[in-house]
């Protein structure tokens, strides 16, 4: 009820007199606005965490000095190069000046701070770039910078993290601007070249020169939520098509879903997230040879006639049986997934990463099947995209950069079938595995867990060794298609399988792979630890094998072990 | 001179400030949030803000918004009342950054006795008795063991920044301490991150006495008495009076001069309120100090004839005390009771709707202090107080018979109140009788059950 209007208020005549002195005012830097939600907040409730708006809690730009402070073990960050100074290439009148302003009012030497700290008691060159300076736009003294910095690390053999944010190439200095993501990219070669590790982590915003030069090259791929990361900015690009860029277009989810980057990391679980990286890629000391105790299962080929072929294959295929996810949960610790293809996309098929074996690093990828429906939409039952293969390869490639072995496991009725997959080329990515996995200068072992369909499997177990659960299957095709091609008749499954030789015993005897892992009558997750357990054992007497030979000795048995077939 | 005040709450205490600051000529700003548009409050002020959405924590508990729109319409002081931030200090440390006047203690003061650790140690400094408990914070449980020994049984365990009753235990004997001790810190560390526990004796079955004290910025400070507030329910106060019959005027100047002590102890100003455990022999502890008015100031202001929140805000503008100890004078006797939109038959859940219609009493001796009217509705959101009820008389025997005839005559359609079992309380022989324990109301509860 409206009462508003007919209540009298306090009467003109007997007001008290206000006492000027007692003029409320917000103190400067006391309360601003939050650029993303327009709600006031306290600038101090908000710089103690971390820049995060405590009304939206999206994320705020975060000064370089403190990003510095929030990720290096405390009073570790010596810096570098301070008060180099740009040419003005260009001679604009206003730039030196405005340069100089900038320097007094932000406190900042430029828009990049460099130097070395401890992460974790590890050492690293560690640069953060700092938006409120020109936007953090790349410069000769920005590029000089960082190109310095990845050149010291080179020297000093250190892992390179570097903080991106930035506008892109600094207008006012022309053609020098764009130099410098050569100068920078050319750096990160080098460095990378030598063996050592990269991680660049995208902040908000992210784009331009940046994102096409030194931000793109990180041997892991970082961002945090919500980042804009991009080449062009929506705004131009807005301009060029004449349409409006959908919602959430150039963010963090939006690459991530696109293959570009590894991982999303909230802000306050960077550090984390930094330590455990630099913890898995630490120069390697000497190798030791894994204690191997019990005894491994030995191949009882007696068992062979304990199932038909096609008992096999419809046991292979149950949904109770363990999948990917269930392996890599039990035989490693502290995995950590790795996205993206860095060209397409991320294909939720194949789940690769990093995690230790024994205390040990090593690269696992899984062709990932679900577990229920809802799991198996979402993982497209298991069947590869192109983006899948080159996932893989990618990991692979990182596996070898930075000496990792390599463990596959296999599930998969068979490279996806239909024509996105045709569109982005399965045949080439499934080849270019074939033919890279084939000199990969790292050991490398498959182990087949349930379907191994034809070319899609193969493309995860070009290997040095290739085993198989007792029940899995490998074959050409499935035993359906076999039967539907020779025979007309899809319903002949049953006897193709039989003919078909897919078999773990089968392909055992025949050689195509090296040993069988045998399994409980009922496996399941929960019956999945004694197997396991062996699993690991085997793999253990595997990595000790591999750490003995020479490079080029396991390169050329690899070649051998398929040359012959 | 304070010019305008903005009123950082809602409800009938908001409306209380409004009339005294229009009486004082002083300009008022309500704030409201989204679920308050047509609240009393929101329209009876000069001016109104929408500060946020129903939540209290988007609205009420908003400091930004709060202190945006003080800076908007201008207002140099904030009554924040009771509940909400009344005892925040960080709220009231804001007003003091931006030049507000915060109509209370200072932010320090706030804070030092809002820590029951720090204002224990202040009180028993300054030789206010205090009951017998640990010195110390304890997060050990053998160390509890051993303090609860020293103590004495029956103790209670008390979270250091506890309130409302959780991470609150009493255990009777050792045997029952470990589980007790453990539960409420579990409690505590879940409601307030901090498992840090209070051990104290429990004294049981006390009456709750507090007394009102009024500090100004010049170093006079008095008391006005003592209020009665042992009628209670999981520390819900219910009806609460002036003076208590367990009081005599000896008692009341001793105790009054411990309250002026512990509130000078604590370098208080403005209006606060000490709270004392009373045992049947006399004997008082100090219990907590509240940094804010009170819902029950009611009582003591008709006794005293004092307008408590006019002199809060004079206090507040730097102005000296209006009264002397001397000229504090105690007349007559005076109840409260707190009309709830709540049902006593299902353990007093709240009942929020829309009132259809209603009719409230009046004449000598009644006074309503509401915020409702017939077509409000009452919001989920928010405490389920609509009104007070406060009647004056004589004695308490005059006053208690005016209650109940004015609670005989209070419609209120549309939601469930706990009227009639106010009304039935009064009829209580025991209740007339008066010296009710703080217990009593959980006896009442059960006697209603087997029926």
């Amino acid at each position: 009820m409206d009462f508003n209007h007919i209540f009298k208020k306090t009467p003109k005549s007997n007001r008290t007199i206000r006492n000027e002195k007692r003029k409320p005012e917000v103190p400067e830097g006391l309360m601003k606005k939050c650029n993303l939600c327009g709600r006031g907040i306290f600038v101090e409730e908000c710089e103690k965490n971390l820049y995060i708006c405590p009304k939206c809690g999206g994320y705020l730009r975060m000064p370089a000095d403190k990003r510095v402070e929030n990720i290096v073990d405390a009073h570790s960050f010596e810096e570098w190069d301070l008060g180099l100074e740009n040419e003005n290439p260009l001679k604009l009148k206003n730039y030196p000046a405005k340069i100089k302003e900038l320097k007094i009012r932000t406190g900042l030497d430029e828009a990049v701070m460099t130097g070395q700290a401890k992460i974790g008691g590890q050492d690293v060159v560690l640069m953060v770039m700092d938006c409120r300076f020109l936007t953090a736009s790349m410069g000769e003294v920005v590029g000089e910078k960082i190109t310095r910095g990845i050149e010291k690390a080179t020297e000093r053999k250190l892992p390179v993290v570097i903080f991106t944010c930035s506008g892109g190439a600094r207008m006012q200095e022309g053609m020098t601007s764009l130099m410098q993501m050569a100068k920078t990219s050319a750096a990160l070669k080098r460095h990378s070249e030598a063996g050592l590790l990269y991680v660049s982590v995208l902040t908000n915003p992210t784009t331009g020169g940046v994102t096409a030069s030194f931000a793109m090259l990180g041997d892991i791929i970082l961002a945090e939520p919500d980042a804009l990361i991009g080449f062009a900015g929506p705004r131009v690009i807005e301009q060029t098509i004449g349409q409006k860029l959908p919602k959430g277009f150039q963010r963090s989810e939006f690459l991530l879903e696109h293959g570009f980057i590894d991982q999303i990391v909230k802000r306050e679980q960077m550090r984390d997230m930094l330590i455990k990286i630099l913890d898995f890629h630490k120069p390697k000391t000497e190798i030791l040879s894994f204690k191997t105790s019990s005894k491994p299962s030995k191949v009882l080929m007696k068992k062979k006639n304990e199932k038909s072929a096609w008992d096999r294959v419809q046991i292979s295929r149950q949904s109770e049986r363990p999948v990917g996810e269930d392996y890599i949960q039990e035989i490693f610790e502290d995995f950590m997934e790795f996205h993206g293809d860095r060209l397409y996309g991320d294909d939720p098929a194949v789940c690769g990463g990093v995690a230790k074996f024994h205390g040990r690093p090593v690269t696992v990828l899984a062709q990932m099947k679900g577990k229920s429906t809802k799991e198996n939409v979402k993982r497209n039952f298991g069947m590869p995209l192109p983006e899948g293969y080159r996932k893989a390869l990618r990991l692979m490639k990182q596996a070898e950069k930075f000496h990792r072995p390599v463990i596959c496991f296999v599930d998969t009725p068979g490279a996806f079938c239909g024509m996105e997959a045709e569109e982005r080329g399965q045949g080439e990515a499934i080849a270019k595995n074939l033919f890279e996995m084939s000199d990969l200068k790292t050991p490398v072992l498959s182990v087949f867990i349930g379907e191994g369909g034809s070319g899609g499997a193969l493309a995860l177990a070009v290997a040095d060794e290739v085993w198989m659960l007792e029940n899995a299957v490998y074959s050409i095709l499935s035993p359906e298609g076999f039967a539907s091609i020779l025979w007309k008749d899809a319903k002949l499954a049953q006897n193709a399988a039989k003919v078909m030789k897919l078999t773990s015993y089968d392909l055992y005897h025949a050689g195509f792979i090296d040993d069988i892992i045998m399994e409980p009558e009922e496996y399941t997750s929960d019956s999945m630890q004694k197997v396991c357990i062996d699993l690991e054992e085997k793999i253990c007497i595997f990595l000790n094998k591999m750490s003995e030979k020479s490079i080029d000795e396991f390169i050329n048995d690899r070649y051998d072990r398929f040359r012959k077939m | 001179m304070i010019h305008k005040i903005l009123i950082a709450n809602r409800g009938e205490i908001a409306i209380r400030i409004i009339r005294a600051c229009r009486e004082m000529g002083i300009e008022t700003v309500a704030v409201y949030s989204e679920a308050d548009k047509t609240a009393l409050h929101a329209q009876l002020a000069d001016q109104a803000v929408c500060i946020g959405p129903a939540p209290a924590k988007d609205s009420y508990l908003n400091m930004e918004q709060i202190i945006s729109a003080t800076m908007i319409t201008g207002a140099d002081a904030i009554h924040p009342g009771f509940g909400f931030l009344s005892e925040n200090s960080r709220f009231a440390e804001l007003c003091e950054a931006c030049n507000i006047t915060f109509i209370g203690p200072d932010s320090r003061t706030i804070e030092n006795l809002g820590n029951k650790a720090h204002a224990r140690k202040t009180m028993m400094d300054a030789g206010v008795p205090v009951i017998p408990g640990s010195e110390e914070a304890v997060t050990e449980l053998p160390r509890g063991m051993e303090i609860a020994k020293e103590i004495g049984y029956p103790v209670i365990i008390k979270a250091v920044l506890g309130g409302g009753g959780k991470g609150m235990r009493v255990a009777y004997s050792e045997n029952e301490f470990e589980h007790e001790f453990l539960t409420a810190q579990k409690e505590a560390s879940q409601a307030f991150g901090d498992s840090r526990m209070y051990l104290e004796h429990y004294i049981e079955n006390p009456k709750h006495i507090e007394f009102q004290i009024l500090a100004d910025q010049h170093g006079n400070i008095i008391h006005l008495g003592e209020r009665d507030c042992s009628i209670q329910r999981n520390h819900q106060k219910m009806i609460e009076e002036a003076p208590s019959t367990a009081v005599d005027e000896k008692l009341r100047k001793e105790m009054g001069n411990v309250a002026v002590r512990a509130a000078k102890a604590a370098g208080y100003t403005n209006a606060g309120t000490i709270e004392f455990l009373l045992e049947d022999n006399r004997k008082y502890y100090f219990m907590e100090m509240n940094t804010r008015i009170q819902v029950e100031h009611t009582v003591t202001e008709w006794v005293t004839g004092i307008d408590l929140i006019k002199e809060q805000i004079r206090i507040a503008d730097g102005q000296p005390l209006s009264y002397t100890q001397e000229q504090v004078k105690i007349e007559g006797h005076a109840i409260e009771c707190r009309i709830n939109a709540e049902d006593p038959f299902q353990n007093f859940r709240p009942c929020p709707g829309t009132i259809t219609d209603m009719y409230l009493p009046g004449g000598k001796g009644i006074r309503i202090d509401s915020a409702i009217y017939s077509g409000y509705t009452i919001s989920p959101y928010y405490d389920s107080m609509m009104a007070k009820l406060i009647v004056w008389a004589k004695t308490r025997n005059e006053a208690i018979k005016k209650m109940h005839s004015a609670l005989g005559e209070v419609i209120i359609e549309g939601v469930t109140t706990n009227i009639d079992f106010l009304y039935e309380m009064m009829e209580r022989k025991d209740y007339q009788k008066g010296n009710i324990k703080i217990s009593y109301m959980d006896q009442v509860l059960k006697e209603m059950q087997e029926d």
